[in-house]
């Protein structure tokens, strides 16, 4: 089972949680970029000078590009799941409910709260409905860290109280169990 | 096991058949319900292909590298949209052809071996409608056989 | 061939000038260009070539009878070349064209119908409206021309068969018995025009495409067949 990441949306429709679980996608692109100039320094020695340069400033704009299309990815996938979650209820009644979708590459499985929480985790096509998993998320790790801390807020925006310490490392040890399982 | 309906959505996104097999699976929708539902689902499709968080990562250095010897340059399979919908009370499978057009088969939780109806379906589509002098390209189909074979492969299918 | 004259192989050669005839009789043109086991040709190829005649045809009409027109004319070259090498096929003591009514439309029901469609047709029968001697009927419960095609309901008085129908109409005129041909859907309807046959209600719901081809003879043929009959 690979689990690649997970995301928390609040009522209002805003992503208050993201995590992955993936390899960095800045690495691959490093990696590649790293080829040309490794070829160029062996090549001719004026291009030595100018890599120090470049490279960090690579770094940063990819690191900043990467946070985009993370919140970009966010959006898009709350966008997804809305409009799916709003397909079942039309086809299938007002007491259907939107489990799970998979494509030949990932799986995406979503879960509702009463409150309107949403969950969302995507995992590899193999695996089972996680919908257990996310409650149990909900129950254990939403429920016990962030509703009943005294000092995370009402309404989370931005991430605000999500992101405490006892929650992502709750997470994380239950995510990483899971995935040894 | 059940199949409820069939909707045809064709490359561009527009609703070009929609059949119900099944009386109450699923909800009656108006036509114009359905134009709207064929033209999300389509708009969907196309961002849950971009939402991949694998990023094919052991095709890279092959295509990288076109000089290998004996390597052929390959080119990594496009991320493939939404295949199967889950919910409680029923099950989406969409087949996507080679030239863009989508059959959504919608059936009960249950059902099984949902890709050889839908094969099969692909193939009464090739024979029945783009065979047919009359049927225009893209547009809403309109065929007797076509409607009249369908409908006793499914007969068989959820008598079974 | 000339120049082959001096060689060694000069007898070999020489039977190559000449038109080679095998002892059995059976030339290249006893044989079908498919010379495999199962004879086939491909039936999607037919249906997307069909379907672009009927395309094709449906431009610049202005009405069903004038298509129906178009694909009976386009047909009906065909039978007419295809009566000579039908004809030519047969063992060479049968090798007559067929010289009364009845011998022709067994000549088109079964050898015509087994080369063009890999089948007889289904059923001969005569007219029994006794106002109409000169109406004959061949009957195809699923006409192969129409295994895809779905006539759309403000056309439903076309049927595409009119192809078929201008072959026969060839094998006809070919044959001297000069003839119009036409194709009529009967799926829905009860019998057949009203010719008395067995076909009923029931049949008719089985063979949702079956196709009467409605062969009227020319008056001069009736008559011709009248004086046969009398002399013999």
């Amino acid at each position: 089972m690979v689990i690649y990441s997970f995301y928390i949306f609040d009522r209002h429709t805003e992503c208050i949680y993201s995590k992955t679980w993936l390899p960095p996608p800045s690495a691959a692109t490093t990696s590649q970029h790293d080829i040309p100039t490794n070829n160029s320094t062996s090549g001719a020695g004026s291009a030595n000078s100018t890599d120090p340069h470049h490279n960090p400033m690579r770094s940063a704009r990819s690191a900043v590009s990467a946070a985009n299309k993370a919140s970009d990815d966010a959006k898009l996938i709350f966008g997804t799941v809305f409009s799916l979650r709003n397909m079942v209820r039309k086809l299938g009644g007002e007491d259907d409910a939107f489990i799970s979708y998979r494509t030949a590459q990932y799986k995406l499985h979503y879960y509702e709260t009463a409150s309107n929480l949403r969950f969302v985790m995507l995992t590899d096509t193999g695996t089972l409905s996680m919908r257990n998993v996310m409650h149990q998320i909900y129950i254990n790790l939403w429920c016990e860290y962030v509703v009943k801390n005294p000092l995370s807020p009402v309404e989370h925006k931005g991430g605000a109280g999500v992101r405490n310490e006892l929650f992502e490392l709750g997470l994380n040890q239950f995510i990483t169990g899971l995935i040894a399982r | 096991m059940t199949v409820f309906s069939l909707v045809i959505i064709n490359k561009a996104g527009g609703l070009i058949y929609n059949r119900t097999f099944h009386e109450g699976g699923l909800n009656k929708l108006s036509t114009n319900d359905y134009l709207v539902l064929a033209g999300t689902f389509h708009g969907v499709h196309a961002i849950t292909a971009r939402l991949n968080p694998v990023k094919s990562a052991p095709e890279r250095p092959l295509s990288n590298t076109p000089g290998v010897p004996g390597g052929i340059l390959t080119r990594p399979e496009p991320p493939s949209g939404l295949e199967v919908l889950e919910s409680e009370n029923f099950r989406l499978q969409c087949f996507n052809t080679l030239t863009g057009v989508k059959f959504l088969l919608f059936t009960d939780t249950t059902q099984t071996n949902v890709d050889v109806i839908i094969r099969r379906i692909y193939e009464l589509y090739s024979d029945y409608v783009m065979k047919n002098p009359f049927y225009q390209l893209e547009m809403p189909i309109r065929c007797d056989m076509f409607d009249r074979k369908l409908l006793s492969h499914i007969r068989e299918i959820n008598n079974r | 061939m000339s120049n082959a004259g001096g060689s060694g192989g000069g007898s070999g050669r020489a039977g190559e000038s000449r038109l080679r005839y095998p002892s059995n009789g059976k030339t290249i043109y006893h044989r079908p260009l498919n010379r495999t086991k199962t004879a086939e040709l491909s039936k999607a190829a037919f249906a997307y070539l069909f379907a672009e005649m009927v395309s094709y045809a449906q431009r610049r009409v202005t009405g069903i009878q004038e298509l129906e027109k178009r694909l009976n004319l386009q047909g009906h070259p065909i039978g007419l070349k295809l009566l000579d090498l039908l004809l030519f096929r047969e063992p060479p003591r049968s090798q007559l064209r067929p010289l009364n009514i009845i011998a022709l439309l067994h000549f088109i029901k079964i050898n015509v119908w087994t080369h063009l469609f890999g089948r007889q047709a289904d059923r001969l029968e005569k007219s029994s409206n006794p106002e109409t001697p000169d109406e004959f009927m061949i009957i195809d419960n699923e006409p192969l021309v129409n295994a895809y095609i779905s006539v759309p309901k403000e056309m439903s008085q076309l049927n595409c068969a009119a192809f078929a129908a201008g072959i026969i109409e060839g094998v006809c005129d070919g044959a001297g018995f000069p003839a119009r041909v036409t194709a009529h859907t009967v799926g829905d309807t009860s019998g057949s025009n009203g010719s008395g046959g067995t076909g009923g209600a029931a049949d008719g719901e089985m063979w949702p495409g079956r196709t009467v081809f409605l062969v009227k003879f020319q008056p001069e043929v009736l008559e011709r067949e009248a004086l046969i009959g009398a002399k013999s």
